[in-house]
């Protein structure tokens, strides 16, 4: 209850309708206390522990427990008075002196009693609630969705290759065109960023040369605001210095950054060549490393490290004021690559030849590895090229998976023609992704009602820190 | 009228920490008041069985696998029969619980219910609503409270904190403070006890006035835990130091973020004007204490603060963060509030030093003040109180503040004067009430726990135990006592 609402004297004298439950309670907390199970403050006050009849005396027990913190203010003033009549006649029943909350003071009170207008007082629920709003949460799911949607990708991808029904040099060829392109892309972009801010310090942010520039770049954000991207920069950039395998010059001369440039897409072409030609020498390793254990416990073992993948697997933004923090951000990220990257190399293990051994591996690298920090770039730069690469990717997966399931084009049939299980399978894809969105969008939006977040003064205080000791 | 009563709890001497001080400080109190007082604690290193300490205090160490920090393992029944036997054995009415990390203590109150005695338990601690460890704990807290008759917390923060965690009526549960034992915390120089020297006079000096130029020392006594504030006092010391000239530290305590402490020191080369102690025993906290005038206590959650009580008992001025309880324990003359942020916190020590200089403090009458207000007498009288209340022997309208008109038709589940029933049914419906699930499986728990119970009646019947002699102390003290009367 507000101080402003002090409860005049000369209402006092006015008289008051029966006090009962009904009248006293707010009407907000009535409704809310018929029909729920979790505990509230209301409960606690309400109901007690023991399930109670509702007997008169329970009335006006919990007329004196009425909560009276903010939250019914729209009750009526009546209910205000009622409790001013109350106090003033316990109080003159046990004494004049009116009760205080400290414990130092001798009070007439007994130990047990409970002032009703200073009784959790402090208490506050939800302080920091944010509604969701439909549209934005499906926005949002999309990230989720093209990353479910590139694992199932890879995995038709593997199960073609070892059906022999796609050629492990298609698969590869298409992925690491497709890398080039993405990588072409990005650089236009960090050029396009780079010539929109000239003031800016020199260090550019590093290109996505390796796997270990995901951990780096993922400070980057796409908001042009000088300011914030000139920090984030320079903090990626002292982040890149220490997980970057190939050296490059830390202090870069700021007059020339075409050649600097160039310079980072030379380093980024000779750490894809290193890459390669290791992949090209494992790969015999790789095809015999598993070939003891049997075929079962590898489906089974790379189901889960796909599903790691995916419950560990860093959706969120990176927000630009907590760049400092990503050194445990990026803890989660890496393990949900290094299980991707490690289902694919126990699923290459399972393939007969070196060849596609090697595709799938550096495909792997290209889809768990790359394809990420080029979904969060393109996210943030381009809404639209994300929705149409979100569609790509569904229509890709259910498509993909259609024709690993089904047997289309093996004239049976009317309506028989080769790529009908495809069709049909992107058909559900689209439709069920849809629903699911849609679906876990709304049923996030009608769970939140249940939120029931309570704070107050036994809450451990978070301190306020001003200057922050930098070294440690 | 005497009850016999068993304290139980995880914690007890020989470990050294608040609850332990408290249970065996309100147990010498209550046995001075007629009472017989047991305890029941979990065996500790080389200590187990049955000891006596002072005053003919009883504790019965129970062997007992200890999980984390001499928190016992939660078995819900094992802990039955034992407990059964010493309260037979001893002749127990009220069980007297403490601490909520406390598994024994919430074992007890579920078997005392089940046998039909009167429990009481004692909150020491806050707790928050958000991680998961709170939400386990709370939800142990409401199964064990949903059966009790009434609970006692340290502060009013402290009870609104408990009433929301175990749904309680508020008016079932008692704020009753702890207190200090003021002798153990002198000032260095006080009219009332007399401060002999090596040559056997009687040295009074003159009350101290701190000049613009004397040095005025800081102490701070914690455990150098995070929520102890130690971040923020690793903030602040510098920044004191450097507004402050004369001013010093002296930091006593150990914990994780000792290192920390010491790096500030390093970096800001203040060796000179802090200085580390390490852990101290509690024995030596008062002489520690008197060597400073200001107590900063930078914690960021305190149900009670014991220890400020104890830094002002010792006549220091105490700075300390307006967090948790510690608003109601001290009054404004003696204490400089802050809030738990850098900045405020070294405004508020500013302005404590400028006090302090000012001579605006009379600091000298802390002392007597405090031993008015904290008393372990006092908490033992008001600790009486609700033993009256919960056996009856106050009415309810006494006890729990209604018109005795509402009292007969007050509650369903409260049987004669404000006393929780003990028919299996209406705690089943009182257990039943925590949830959806977790109600399901509580009132399991109380069905198995009774099942257990009218084994434990056949299987070792109350004939074969014997009845424990009492300490003859106690005798002597209700003689002199009820003599004591009726010479009145």
């Amino acid at each position: 209850m507000a101080p402003t609402q002090a409860p005049n004297p000369s209402s006092l004298k006015t008289t008051f309708p029966p006090l009962t439950r009904a009248t006293t309670l707010p009407s907000v907390s009535r409704n809310l206390a018929t029909d729920r199970t979790l505990l509230t403050p209301e409960d606690a006050m309400y109901q007690g522990s023991p399930p109670r009849k509702q007997s008169a005396a329970g009335n006006k027990l919990q007329k004196e427990l009425r909560m009276t913190n903010g939250e019914n203010g729209d009750a009526s003033g009546m209910p205000r008075r009622g409790r001013n009549k109350d106090r003033i006649r316990s109080a003159s029943r046990r004494g004049k002196r009116v009760w205080s909350k400290l414990l130092w003071v001798k009070q007439s009170y007994p130990d047990n009693y409970t002032d009703q207008a200073t009784f959790l007082e402090h208490l506050q629920r939800n302080p920091r609630l944010q509604p969701y709003d439909f549209w934005p949460l499906v926005a949002d799911s999309t990230v989720i969705v093209q990353h479910v949607c590139s694992v199932i990708i890879f995995i038709v991808c593997f199960v073609g290759i070892f059906h022999r029904r796609i050629a492990p040099e298609a698969v590869v060829g298409w992925g690491s065109v497709a890398t080039i392109l993405g990588w072409v892309l990005w650089d236009w972009w960090v050029g396009q960023e780079e010539s929109s801010k000239p003031l800016a310090p020199a260090i550019p942010p590093p290109p996505p040369s390796s796997i270990s520039a995901g951990s780096s770049t993922s400070n980057l954000n796409g908001n042009p605001m000088l300011s914030r991207h000139s920090k984030s920069a320079s903090t990626s950039s002292i982040n890149s210095q220490a997980l970057h395998s190939t050296p490059r010059a830390p202090n870069f001369p700021p007059s020339s950054p075409m050649s600097h440039r160039t310079s980072l897409r030379l380093s980024t072409a000779k750490s894809a060549l290193l890459i390669y030609f290791t992949l090209l020498g494992l790969s015999p390793i790789l095809k015999s490393l598993t070939r003891s254990t049997s075929s079962d416990s590898i489906w089974a073992m790379s189901f889960m490290l796909f599903t790691i993948n995916i419950f560990f697997f860093d959706y969120g933004t990176p927000a630009p004021s907590s760049s400092i923090n990503t050194g445990n951000k990026n803890i989660p990220a890496s393990l949900s690559t290094n299980a991707a990257l490690m289902a694919s190399t126990v699923l290459a293990s399972r393939l007969p030849s070196t060849g596609q051994v090697f595709s799938l591996t550096l495909f792997s690298i290209e889809v768990f590895g790359l394809f990420p920090v080029f979904r969060r770039y393109a996210r943030q730069r381009d809404w639209r090229g994300h929705v149409a690469l979100t569609s790509f990717l569904v229509v890709g997966a259910g498509g993909g998976v259609g024709l690993i399931l089904g047997r289309g084009g093996d004239g049976e049939g009317l309506l028989d023609f080769p790529w009908k299980s495809g069709l049909l399978g992107v058909l559900i894809g689209v439709v069920g992704t849809g629903l699911a969105m849609g679906g876990c969008s709304w049923w996030l939006i009608g769970l939140q009602k249940y939120k029931n977040e309570i704070h107050g003064p036994w809450d451990p205080a978070r301190p306020v820190i001003r200057r922050q000791w930098d070294d440690y | 009228m005497p009850y016999n009563i068993a304290m139980v709890s995880d914690f007890f001497f020989p470990q050294p920490g608040g609850v332990e001080s408290h249970i065996y400080q309100l147990s010498t109190k209550l046995i001075d008041r007629g009472h017989k007082v047991i305890v029941i604690t979990h065996a500790y290193e080389g200590r187990t069985g049955v000891r006596y300490l002072t005053n003919g205090l009883k504790v019965y160490h129970v062997p007992f696998l200890v999980m984390y920090r001499s928190a016992s393992f939660p078995t819900v029944f094992s802990f039955f029969p034992i407990f059964r036997n010493i309260v037979i054995r001893e002749e127990i009415e009220i069980v007297h619980g403490h601490a909520s990390l406390s598994s024994l203590c919430h074992e007890a109150i579920l078997h005392a219910r089940t046998m039909g005695l009167r429990t009481v338990f004692t909150d020491h601690s806050l707790f928050g609503f958000a991680d998961a460890a709170s939400i386990l704990t709370n939800k142990l807290l409401k199964f064990t409270l949903s059966d009790v008759d009434h609970v006692i917390c340290v502060s009013h923060t402290c009870k609104e904190n408990t009433v929301l965690r175990a749904s309680l009526d508020p008016l079932m549960v008692s704020v009753i403070p702890n207190a200090v034992v003021a002798e153990n915390f002198r000032p260095l120089f006080h009219p009332s006890y007399p401060n002999l020297s090596e040559f056997g006079t009687n040295v009074v000096p003159l009350p101290q006035h701190l000049g613009h130029h004397d040095t005025i020392t800081i102490v701070v006594i914690s455990r150098l835990f995070y929520n102890k504030g130690t971040d923020l006092l690793v903030a602040a010391i510098p920044r004191i130091l450097a507004n402050h000239p004369n001013v010093r530290f002296i930091i006593a305590g150990s914990g994780p973020k000792a290192i920390d402490l010491e790096q500030m020191l390093e970096k800001n080369v203040l060796q000179d004007r802090v200085e580390m102690l390490g852990p101290v025993r509690h024995e030596e906290v008062r002489d520690v204490m008197v060597r400073g005038h200001i107590y900063l206590h930078p914690s960021l959650t305190e149900a009670f603060g014991t220890v400020i009580v104890e830094a002002a008992s010792c006549g220091l001025y105490v700075v300390c963060t307006q967090v948790g309880g510690i608003p109601e324990v001290l009054p404004a003359h003696m204490t400089v509030f802050a809030k738990p942020e850098e900045d405020d916190l070294v405004a508020a020590t500013g302005r404590a030093i400028a006090a302090l200089r000012a001579n605006k403090v009379r600091t000298e009458d802390f002392h007597d003040q405090v031993k008015k207000w904290y008393s372990w007498t006092d908490v033992a009288r008001r600790t009486e109180r609700v033993y009256d209340g919960i056996s009856g022997v106050l009415s309810e309208a006494d006890f729990y503040g209604y018109e005795a008109a509402d009292a007969a038709s007050w509650s369903a589940t409260r049987g004669r004067a404000g006393v929780q029933s003990f028919a299996l049914i209406d705690r089943l419906k009182r257990y039943y009430g925590c949830g959806i699930w977790a109600g399901k499986l509580f009132c399991l728990c109380v069905v198995i726990d009774y099942l257990l119970f009218l084994f434990l009646e056949i299987w070792a019947p109350r004939d074969a135990i014997d009845i424990a002699r009492n300490w003859p102390k106690k005798v002597k003290k209700e003689r002199a006592i009820s003599a004591g009367s009726t010479f009145r």
